[in-house]
């Protein structure tokens, strides 16, 4: 049966089974006796039995079927529930969530078959959850079972690389030129963040001694990181082998290497070879405990390579609620009556007052209506940042436990909205924000019972709208950031000098923090401290139109704001008129719009500023930050747009205002991006393009 | 040259160009560049761009960067009149750009014989926006190298 229009609800549905397989095992890690916790893991469990099998992929079943026995058995009171059978699970979930990646991206569920986790399932069955030693040690080993997967310890899996004819030749060649012909395999960390500059760098080393003949995956593939955490080569050189593995041994995040001598016949005999004798063959060198890690690993990347060019890629989809899609129809059917009354107009021979009064009337109706569609239509592309951060408090549990914290995750507004490609791209630097509180903000317990805080650290998440944009606080009540130390790093850095430190405000320190390479960690850990941080999250954030702040008290805790906008595409906007040119400012950032008689002006620090209603506001004069012509004569009051952006203010002063109208926000196309006041443009009804001021990029 | 031997020539790779003015010298863009040629339009100025672009544009409803050549060349300043035209290129890393021309001339084809890439007598920076001399019957044109010119900074 052909099952692949079902991909997309299967992807989909699973996502969906797994989070709440996610949530409720931790709510069971904390009530273990919760009956109805149990009741909802074992109907995800179940559910997710049936659409693996009934979409044929049988792997994946036998480990839920598996899964679905063990919570049986707990449903009925046999086991009892302890953090090994936690720990498994949640092992179990990162299983079944790689086949949905393989699912995604090859559309089969490719060939790994975690018996090691089924293994340890059966024990805790068989062992009633009371034998906890077997289960411990089985505990013990996985994480070596696992990674080896990953590895294949013994994965000399350049022995098992399809090789085309023609590199073949060019092996065959090699071997006949007297030179020697290696097979290797490398392996790289998997914290490593950029794989591809890492084989760049191994590809260099290694051409230092000879001619790389094959790469599998593809250089290209490599090249654009399309490759798991190893790739292999076959390399031809008059050298000896161990020189050149060290040389690759040098490259920074490399874990290891496995290499040795081979020959052509061997990749030759292969290719002729049907995939069982690969696998039967692949089985022979390794030792029997790892030789099922091997051999998936090992067909993964043929698999990988056969699936190249069947790839269904799935289509990135939205759910809706019925209520907003009826809203959407209803304002459409609404439209088409406004057309046909404008058709009226211009079909009926009246002419005079009467005509032009419905005319405008109906007008007036079809803005209404359009501008309605645009929201209706915004609603149905926002989701909830829910989909994004409920996989946070799994997060934390094991960071947690990685770093030996206790610590807790509290969200709160995770049905706040925003735009579906927001939602999308906010998940990386809120991770990062997240797991910076949980290494740097949050002290170890004894440093926190020393404080008198409560040993276990909080992170809390919080989300809400505030006007025309969503924000995201993540804060922690841990060590605050202190300023001293980021001083002295940035002295020692060069980055200010000492005297300047003095006088820098803790605004400007904590600024620092965002800078590039700028890491305060003292040593390197996976979690962070290689100072590719804080600076990306600024620029994900940024890209997206929004912005990051940070607040910090020394002893309390830390508070990182991050502030998006609503929408991206079309926004409500102020046209003004500078000289002869028409500029946009997002409504959304608007405070107010004043006249000021000249006046009223005031010096501080030979900046102009007002005195408006107690806020001392200064006032930029938009003529001179873009450039235009010089006035012939100051008018004798000034139109001045208050903006806001968090706490501080500031007065634009325009020639004219024209009035509100609603923009489409065009990109200034690459050659003039780097504009940093101009935040894109717009056309306007007369086909003119006005430009958008940035007013955040103005402060 | 005209292509006049019909049959007996032995058929070379013929480039078309369209050739444009620019001061008193001529100049050929490739065609398979040009996405289309349209007349002078408002344009909106923006602030703090690089000196060579000029404005914006918008072409059926996109905003296109316009630059100048002139300016990006270093020769005074634009003067719009009626023939002046906006020659909208495309190109993969930037999308759309358009670049403002004196006149349109007309559109030829060259093979590579037509074309003298030695001509490159260094006497002044204008040279490196420029990949070869085509001859045209008795025209001299100079054939711009267009990414050279869509790359970024003017002459100094």
């Amino acid at each position: 049966m052909d099952v692949s229009q079902y991909l997309d609800i299967f992807i989909d549905e699973t996502n969906g089974h797994i989070q709440t397989l996610n949530d409720n095992i931790m709510i069971l890690e904390k009530e273990p006796e919760n009956k109805d916790v149990i009741n909802e893991i074992f109907r995800a469990a179940h559910s997710l039995k049936g659409m693996a099998g009934t979409m044929g992929f049988k792997k994946m079943q036998r480990l839920t079927h598996d899964m679905e026995n063990v919570f049986q058995e707990v449903r009925n009171d046999n086991i009892k529930v302890n953090s090994n059978l936690i720990d498994i699970l949640f092992n179990c979930l990162d299983a079944i969530e790689e086949y949905l990646e393989t699912v995604k991206a090859t559309s089969n569920e490719g060939d790994n078959g975690n018996e090691a986790l089924i293994q340890q399932l059966n024990d805790y069955l068989s062992s009633g959850g009371s034998a906890t030693q077997t289960t411990g040690a089985a505990e013990a080993d996985k994480p070596e079972v696992s990674d080896a997967s990953q590895e294949s310890s013994d994965g000399k899996t350049y022995l098992t690389i399809d090789v085309d004819d023609v590199s073949c030749n060019k092996i065959k060649e090699a071997q006949e030129a007297g030179l020697h012909v290696y097979g290797m395999t490398v392996h790289i960390q998997k914290e490593c963040l950029l794989k591809a500059a890492r084989a760049f760098l191994v590809f260099k080393a290694i051409e230092d001694f000879g001619e790389i003949l094959v790469y599998n995956p593809s250089s290209q593939d490599i090249e654009d990181e399309k490759f798991e955490f190893e790739f292999s080569l076959v390399i031809a050189s008059e050298h000896d082998l161990q020189p050149m593995v060290d040389a690759v041994k040098a490259v920074s995040e490399i874990e290891g290497v496995d290499a040795g001598e081979v020959s052509y016949e061997h990749y030759l005999e292969k290719t002729d070879l049907p995939e069982e004798s690969q696998q039967e063959e692949e089985t022979k060198p390794a030792a029997k405990s790892s030789a099922e890690p091997a051999k998936t690993s090992a067909s993964k990347t043929a698999s990988n390579n056969k699936n190249a060019n069947n790839k269904p890629v799935t289509a990135r989809t939205v759910r809706v609620d019925i209520e907003k899609l009826d809203a959407l129809m209803n304002q459409v059917s609404e439209l088409i009556i406004a057309k046909n009354s404008l058709v009226a107009i211009s079909d009926s021979d009246q002419s005079g007052d009467y005509n032009t009064q419905t005319f405008h009337d109906q007008i007036e109706y079809l803005e209404r209506i359009t501008t309605n569609l645009h929201e209706s239509v915004m609603k149905v592309r926002m989701v909830p940042i829910e989909s994004v951060v409920n996989k946070f408090p799994r997060m934390i549990r094991d960071l947690s436990r990685k770093l030996n914290k206790p610590m807790e995750l509290y969200m709160s507004g995770e049905e706040t909205e925003l735009d579906r490609t927001v939602v999308d791209q906010i998940g990386d630097p809120l991770q990062h924000l997240l797991r910076n509180s949980a290494d740097h903000g949050i002290e170890s317990p004894e440093e926190r019972r020393k404080c008198g805080k409560p040993e276990t650290g909080s992170i809390i998440l919080n989300a809400f709208q505030e006007g025309n944009n969503v924000i995201i606080e993540v804060k922690d009540d841990g060590a605050g950031i202190d300023t001293e130390r980021v001083k002295a790093k940035a002295v020692e850095r060069g980055l200010v000098t000492e005297e300047q430190a003095e006088n820098l405000s803790q605004k400007e320190i904590i600024d620092f923090l965002f800078m590039p390479s700028f890491s305060m960690a003292k040593k390197i850990t996976d979690i962070s401290g290689r100072g590719v941080g804080l600076d990306v999250v600024k620029s994900n954030i940024e890209a997206l139109g929004g912005d990051v702040t940070v607040k910090s008290v020394k002893g309390t805790g830390t508070t990182f704001i991050v502030r998006l906008p609503l929408t991206l595409a079309i926004i409500q906007a102020l046209m003004v008129e500078v000289r002869d040119e028409k500029y946009a400012i997002a409504l959304g950032s608007i405070q107010n719009i004043e006249s000021i008689p000249v006046g009223d002006i005031k010096y501080v620090q030979a900046e102009e500023v007002i005195h408006l209603r107690g806020l001392v506001i200064p006032l930029i004069r938009l003529d001179q930050l873009l450039d235009s012509a010089p006035k012939e004569e100051e008018p004798e009051t000034l139109t001045v747009v208050i903006v806001k952006k968090g706490d501080s203010y500031a007065g634009l002063v325009v020639d004219n205002l024209i009035g509100q109208q609603e923009i489409v926000i065009k990109s200034l196309g690459k050659c003039i991006d780097n504009n940093k006041i101009i935040s894109g443009a717009t056309i306007l009804g007369d086909g003119e393009v006005a430009l958008i001021l940035d007013v955040n990029a103005i402060f | 040259m005209k292509d006049e031997y019909g049959l007996d020539v032995v058929e070379k790779e013929k480039v078309q160009y369209i050739v444009v003015s620019i001061g008193n010298e001529h100049y050929g863009l490739d065609i398979s560049y040009v996405d289309n040629i349209v007349r002078m339009c408002k344009i909106t100025r923006v602030p703090k761009a690089p000196f060579h672009y000029i404005g914006i544009i918008n072409i059926r409803g996109e905003v296109v960067p316009l630059m100048s050549l002139r300016r990006k060349m270093g020769l005074e300043d634009d003067t719009f009149t009626d023939i002046s035209r906006i020659i909208i290129l495309k190109t993969e890393e930037q999308g759309l750009v358009g670049v403002v021309v004196d006149e349109v001339k007309e559109v030829i084809a060259l093979t590579e014989d037509d074309i003298d890439r030695n001509a490159q007598n260094s006497q002044g920076d204008k040279q490196n926006y420029i990949n070869g001399i085509g001859k045209n019957g008795d025209e001299l044109i100079s054939i711009l190298e267009l990414s050279a010119i869509l790359e970024e900074g003017t002459m100094s």
